[in-house]
């Protein structure tokens, strides 16, 4: 297990090094250099440029620029946000967290979703509920997701109004989140979460039911799901242990490929539900040409990726006992 | 010479070329035929966006500001004899409501009858047409009237004539962007498979690093290399242009992938023998093998390009003003916070032409799809 993960690590540092590369070149392409909006800032003294100026080496060729960068990174150095006056990794990591639990809970409620459904519509293939299921799904694959989101606010706004039931939807916690117990605040949060991380779900699990409901048509139509029938096994074992376990192969290997829509679908329901994650104040950062931010926040978020794609690599061992970790 | 006889004999069996396989295909799949005509639709209305929408592409007047002015219902009854009459709208009135400090919106009974084929803006079809037709409107006689048939927007715009110069943006970027980026996989695709070495390491290495920064964070990375108040028509190529770089990554890993075992191939070792030079081996025996692929993955492309132009939009870092995509325009629900948005519902609107667009880009690359899968035929 652990040198497998290390293999992992190791082989994904190219992946890693080109990613920085290609992030800091094209931050490089921006108009000005990364201090250009600071020397505007009359709250950033001289002195201080002068110093950032030294420290990331700005009056040097670019590729020595792009070592020095690197190599502070390394050093958990991301630079200076001018925004906000702050480190840039101080700045981004409760964000980073926030976004996190966004996207694992999104992420769990995903599978929830599109498993049952996809296993469904395979074993009741052609029933009503498989049809009236095929054809709700395909509409959802036309709805961009934030579109999804603001009509569900819609919708909870006027259930909200006739009710007067207290759904939240905004923000990430209430107005006396301080005021609550340790278990409260957990509560707090997760109802905050539930709705963003719904709307987000279902409207991924579109594409991934189908996926499911035609891996496990194909699985159940080979010969082993016969022979299992044939020789008695319970239908419930033959349609979860033979035919589910072998048709989710393929995408348990695609997790990883999952995550950066996950990653990205989820900045879009931070924006819509005004939720204090990553993407709204990356566009922020965009708006104030904060470019140690960007950076940073996009260094970050590839090295959870890439970490993420090492888990589901596990994962996939952990489902398929062909494939090896060691 | 004969004008007569009517061919009795059996017409002979010809070989059918792969594409009019398909067609014979395509023609028996009537979801994908439905697909197709409503983008034809789609796409006649944005070339004649100008003349179906009342107004011009930014009109508002500064002196009579109607922010979110709500839609004006079209009366086709007269009120008092119930008899049809001409179709007119009521003139709406503003007023400020002293307890809840909103603008409320009511109509009176003065009548602004509606005619078609009114004098209004001027405008240029496709940049070349010029005119001031429009569909319909209430002419110039009652300015102070105006047929909103979705309601108005941040601006006091007519949102249907915003919708309709927005599908000429949300129709185009994505298509361009797909076209575009399947040109970029294609090259990339190809020289990583001809050149091999150094060039196919780098190429899929950048594909790689391309797949492993989120989608967003990509584009918003590579938004941050132009300045914020850019020329507005450059944004739009802007646009245009990142998204096409960001999504070429996987069909340049096809196409890698078809043309290493295409060149093992005998056609080509023949071709090679009969002294083709690279370049024309490659041009015009090893690209045409990815035909179908390509077709279908442009049709079932653009559906995401689109959604994800309307996405960028909605972030505010696409369409620019006066500029407007259905993306941006959603961005308008946002404005003011959660609560006002139940009470101008009708900016949700540009929203379906989404879901419309995309759902028919699918049916008919779906369809696509089945018809150059031959396990699909039957």
């Amino acid at each position: 297990m652990i040198p497998f993960l290390l293999r992992r690590l190791v082989q994904s540092i190219p992946t890693l090094l080109i990613a920085s590369v290609l992030i800091f070149f094209v931050i490089s392409l921006a108009p000005g250099d990364f201090l250009t909006p600071a020397k505007l800032n009359p709250n950033i003294s001289p002195e201080q440029i002068e110093i950032l100026s030294r420290n990331f080496g700005l009056d040097r060729p670019v590729w020595e620029q792009y070592f020095r960068w690197m190599g502070n990174m390394l050093r958990g150095d991301f630079g200076l946000s001018f925004q906000y006056q702050q480190p840039v990794l101080d700045v981004i990591w409760p964000r980073v967290k926030n976004s996190l639990w966004l996207v694992l809970l999104s992420t769990v409620l995903f599978y929830a979703i599109a498993i049952p459904v996809g296993v469904y519509g395979a074993v009741r293939q052609n029933s009503l509920g498989d049809k009236s299921i095929n054809v709700v799904l395909y509409f959802l694959l036309g709805f961009p997701s934030f579109f999804l989101a603001l009509i569900v606010i819609y919708f909870i706004l006027q259930i909200r109004n006739a009710t007067g039931l207290d759904v939240p939807i905004g923000g990430m916690t209430s107005n006396n989140y301080e005021e609550l117990s340790g278990l409260g605040k957990v509560l707090d949060i997760l109802k905050h979460l539930i709705i963003p991380a719904t709307v987000l779900a279902i409207s991924d699990a579109a594409g991934l039911t189908r996926v499911i409901r035609g891996q496990m048509l194909e699985v159940m139509r080979s010969d082993y799901v016969r022979t299992a029938r044939a020789k008695g096994v319970s239908e419930r074992s033959v349609i979860w242990k033979h035919t589910f376990r072998n048709g989710i192969l393929p995408i348990v290997a695609g997790i990883g490929g999952l995550l950066p829509a996950a990653i990205s679908g989820a900045g879009f329901m931070e924006v819509v539900f005004a939720y204090p994650g990553v993407t709204p104040m990356l566009l922020a950062a965009l708006n104030t040409q904060d470019l140690y931010l960007v950076a940073g926040f996009t260094v970050i978020t590839t090295v959870l990726l890439i970490i993420g794609n090492a888990i589901s690599d596990l994962l996939l061992a952990v489902v398929d006992p062909r494939v090896k970790v060691a | 010479m004969t004008t007569t006889s009517p061919t009795t004999k059996a017409p002979r069996a010809r070989g059918q070329s792969q594409l009019a396989v398909a067609w014979t295909q395509f023609r028996k799949n009537r979801l994908a035929q439905i697909g197709g005509t409503f983008l034809i639709l789609l796409y006649l209305m944005a070339i004649f966006a100008p003349f179906l929408a009342p107004d011009g592409l930014s009109t508002y007047s500064t002196t009579n500001i109607t922010r979110f002015h709500p839609p004006t219902p079209i009366q086709f009854r007269d009120p008092e004899t119930g008899a049809f009459t001409r179709p007119f709208v009521y003139k709406y009135t503003q007023q400020l409501n002293l307890e809840t400090f909103v603008n409320e919106y009511r109509p009176t009974t003065t009548r602004c009858p509606i005619y078609f084929g009114v004098r209004g803006d001027e405008y240029r079809i496709l940049g070349l047409i010029p005119g001031n037709i429009h569909l319909y409107g209430t002419g110039q006689e009652n300015p102070e009237c105006k047929v909103y048939l979705m309601g108005g927007e941040a601006l006091g715009r007519d949102l249907f004539t915003r919708i309709m110069y927005a599908s000429q943006i949300s129709l185009t970027i994505g298509v361009g962007a797909v076209l575009i980026s399947t040109v970029i996989g294609l090259m990339m695709g190809a020289m990583a498979a001809f050149f091999g070495g150094v060039v196919d390491t780098l190429i899929m290495r950048l594909v790689e690093v391309l797949a492993a920064i989120p989608g967003l964070f990509l584009l918003i990375l590579l938004r941050s290399v132009f300045p914020q108040d850019i020329n507005p028509i450059f944004a739009l190529y802007m646009i245009l242009g990142i998204l096409a770089f960001i999504s070429w990554g996987g069909l340049a890993r096809v196409t890698r992938g078809q043309l290493l075992s295409v060149r093992e191939q005998d056609f080509v070792s023949a071709a090679h023998a009969l002294g083709a030079g690279s370049g024309r081996i490659m041009v015009r025996h090893m690209l045409p093998t990815m035909t179908t692929y390509v077709i279908v993955g442009l049709s079932l492309g653009i559906p995401g390009a689109i959604l994800g132009e309307s996405g960028l939009s909605f972030l505010g870092i696409g369409a620019v003003e006066p500029y407007v995509s259905w993306g941006s325009l959603l961005a308008q629900a946002q404005e003011g916070g959660f609560s006002s948005i139940t009470q101008r519902p009708w900016v949700l609107i540009p929203g379906f032409f989404i879901v419309f667009t995309v759902m028919a880009f699918q049916l008919l690359g779906d369809g696509l799809r089945d018809a150059f899968d031959p396990r699909k035929r039957s």
